[in-house]
């Protein structure tokens, strides 16, 4: 109770309540613009959070990340193009109502079951925080550094895992985001790795710079080479509050959707895509009226809108609790923990409780803002998606420029960052995924670091895995691997017959 | 009525366009719906450009992470079999976190990765090429090399801004190229210069005059300003 009392009292300072309001509004804005993610806000973002508070960062950017799906929701209800990527499946049911004439039961809908969602998550999170709270204290001596190494390969494996279709070329980019972690002079040692003489490259590459290269300049380039989107006329009206009545009206949906997102959440690698999909069909398996789906059903909205906002907050657990980022967004998180000093892991339950609750309630008041925001201000939030794709293009190249000089105000690193920003691009055109090599880089730089810290304890290959946390990491690879080759065998087999 | 194909059947009553839904038909939605993925026409050009890349990191790694230096036992062979338990030895065992720590075993568990996952990459890219030709699909990448290249033009005035910035300061790059994008773009009424103008403003005095992001100082053109306007400026613009 004194911690959550603590991390109350945190985030009453005037700096931490400002930056709330900033990312939520923020993010919602970013959100409701199609062609402008989270992501990019972030990796904008990330630099200047090296001058602020670290609590003040970490609940900007978390601003940021807990509200763009709600923002996300309105152009995929009212153009039918998703504002963010996970929104993808919010398209099929509420742009469907839209064009029947009820964008506002859509709307209302989308936002009453984010909220749902994103509350159920850190409700989820903040209970467990106060019953376990002491046990998790102890944590810290069940996880060594084999543990949380075991932990980072696993969170790459389910990571390549869960690239279906592209496993290959997400296992490539991991393993080039792997080696751009490798790059720079090995500190214990004293020899230099990949760096080719270049002086430049002998601290090794700053990650600010490749996130910003990869997310933001990259889709800048698409930006100013696409064309401009002419999106259709959308008219929004009032009774946004009705929403709730019909989600009391569809409880089991709801309840499923939001268990769905945050046990998705709390598995790296896995996140908003997989949550949607599971809750979607779930839902539509269950309903009475399965042939709506796609055409205009409040369930189908509901599950996707549920699923997607239950995923930040559970997200944030095995990052917090293991120092393992499970996606882009809180593989950029981490850099903010980097630099205030913070190391995510086991021991921050016994170092800093408080600072847990203070981000899990800076979330739920996100929600809160949010959705009075969106309550009041949705006709304004919807005009964000008439502004011209180039334009904005040419802004977040200049915003990229501000992200990346201000690092250290080093031309090589734009030079850098515009070069894994032109990579990004082909990355982009291909429709190649970017998050596994953003994580490559993320927890390839964790897989070394742990592995050299805990390599003193390491007699033999077996001490690797002969801890009882490792052990059953290390078995569910070995059986994660064994389900994936067998249904890779699997679906050869039925590609020959 | 009868209509003879699915695009004449009216989607909703009133709609004045017809409109049908991504959504699969069917009760079940696969996964694969979710992540699906077509190899497009610039793919077996860039993957085989990555494997080459890949090769090249695979060649380097002798020479470029102390691997000339490495520490391994006299007989590695039997060293890992016994550390798998294959097999007994009577020799001193060396302490498999000794060769942990050495500078090469990262890069080695990363081209591990890396270049098994190219080849994979290039063979179903070659194949996808291959089925492509096979079947007269167009193969051809003009369309996406005029489009890598139209991205350069873009990459050239990234590096001309952040060549400007040392020199004519912060805020007069970034409006000049901000006003210049907005213009080259093709928003060249006088409104969208003015707000290309405004918004560029914006960024300058949040990031530079609100959070206090560093620029460089020495700027040539501030050089010929009155004292305390220099002052002013380098401090807040």
């Amino acid at each position: 109770m004194e911690a959550f009392l603590l991390g109350l009292e945190n985030l009453l300072k005037p700096s931490v309540l400002f930056a709330i309001v900033v990312g939520s509004i923020g993010g919602l804005t970013i959100g409701a613009i199609p062609g402008i993610g989270p992501a990019i806000a972030i990796a904008i973002l990330l630099p200047a959070t090296i001058f602020l508070d670290d609590l003040v960062s970490l609940v900007l950017l978390l601003g940021v990340y807990g509200s763009s799906m709600y923002g996300g929701a309105i152009p995929a209800i009212l153009i039918n193009t998703p504002g963010t990527p996970v929104n993808a499946l919010t398209t099929y049911d509420g742009y469907a109502m839209t064009r029947r004439g009820e964008a506002s039961r859509a709307l209302s809908l989308a936002y009453s079951a984010s909220f749902f969602g994103g509350c159920f998550s850190i409700l989820v999170a903040l209970i467990a925080l106060f019953a376990f709270g002491p046990y998790l204290r102890d944590l810290g001596a069940l996880f060594g550094q084999r543990d949380i190494l075991m932990a980072a390969v696993l969170g790459s494996v389910l990571l390549i895992a869960a690239h279906r279709q592209t496993m290959g070329i997400a296992a490539l980019l991991f393993g080039f985001g792997f080696l751009i972690a490798m790059i720079g002079r090995q500190t214990t040692r004293k020899i230099d790795r990949f760096t080719f003489d270049v002086e430049y490259l002998f601290p090794g590459l700053n990650l600010i710079v490749v996130i910003i290269g990869i997310f933001a300049l990259s889709q800048a380039l698409i930006l100013l080479t696409g064309k401009d989107d002419d999106p259709p006329e959308a008219r929004v009206g009032g009774g946004a509050l009705l929403g709730f009545v019909e989600l009391s009206r569809n409880k089991v949906v709801t309840l499923l959707s939001a268990f769905y997102g945050t046990i998705m959440g709390i598995i790296p690698g896995v996140g908003e895509f997989v949550a949607q999909f599971f809750s979607y069909s779930t839902a539509r398996a269950l309903s009475k009226h399965p042939t709506r789906f796609g055409h205009g059903s409040a369930e189908g909205l509901i599950a996707s809108e549920t699923a997607n906002n239950a995923v930040p907050a559970a997200a944030m657990i095995p990052l917090l609790a293991l120092g393992v980022p499970g996606e882009a967004l809180t593989a950029m998180m981490m850099v903010v923990f980097f630099d205030a000093g913070i190391k995510p892991g086991p021991d921050i339950f016994e170092n800093n409780p408080d600072f847990l609750f203070s981000l899990f309630i800076a979330l739920l008041l996100i929600n809160v803002l949010v959705l009075s925001t969106l309550l009041l201000s949705t006709r304004f939030i919807a005009k964000m998606i008439y502004i011209p794709n180039k334009f904005l293009g040419s802004l977040v190249m200049i915003l990229s420029f501000v992200g990346v000089f201000s690092i250290r105000n080093s031309l090589a690193d734009c030079i850098f960052a515009v070069f894994f920003g032109y990579v990004g691009f082909i990355l982009r055109r291909l429709d190649w995924p970017l998050v596994p090599l953003v994580l490559g880089l993320v927890l390839g730089s964790i897989i070394l670091e742990r592995m050299t810290a805990g390599a003193s304890q390491v007699k033999s290959l077996i001490d690797l895995v002969n801890r009882p946390v490792s052990a059953v990491l290390a078995i569910s690879i070995l059986l994660i691997l064994c389900f994936v080759i067998w249904s890779m065998i699997k679906n050869r087999r039925s590609h020959q017959s | 009525m009868l209509y003879l194909f699915d695009e004449q059947i009216p989607t909703f009553v009133g709609s004045q366009v017809s409109f049908k839904s991504d959504c699969p038909p069917d009760r079940k939605i696969k996964l694969d719906d979710l992540f699906e993925f077509k190899r497009k026409r610039g793919d077996f050009l860039f993957s085989a450009i990555v494997l080459v890349v890949a090769f090249f990191f695979l060649i380097s790694f002798f020479t470029e992470t102390g691997w000339q230096g490495k520490k391994l036992p006299n007989d590695f062979g039997t060293y890992m079999l016994h550390q798998f338990g294959f097999v007994e030895t009577e020799e001193k065992i060396v302490r498999f976190g000794r060769i942990l720590k050495q500078s090469w075993v990262g890069p080695l568990l990363c081209l591990m990765v890396l270049v098994p996952a190219a080849i994979w990459n290039f063979k179903t890219s070659f194949q996808v090429h291959h089925y492509r030709k096979r079947f007269l699909l167009p193969t051809g990448i003009r369309y996406e090399l005029e489009k890598y290249i139209a991205a350069i033009e873009y990459v050239a005035y990234f590096v001309l801004y952040t060549v400007s910035v040392p020199i004519l300061g912060y805020l007069i790059s970034t409006l000049l190229l901000g006003t210049f994008l907005t213009w080259r773009l093709g928003y060249r009424t006088a409104q969208w210069l003015f707000i290309g103008l405004l918004s560029n403003l914006v960024i300058v005095f949040v990031f530079r005059s609100f959070l206090q992001i560093k620029t460089p100082i020495n700027i040539w053109l501030y050089d010929f300003l009155p004292s305390a306007t220099r002052g002013f400026m380098l401090t807040y613009f």
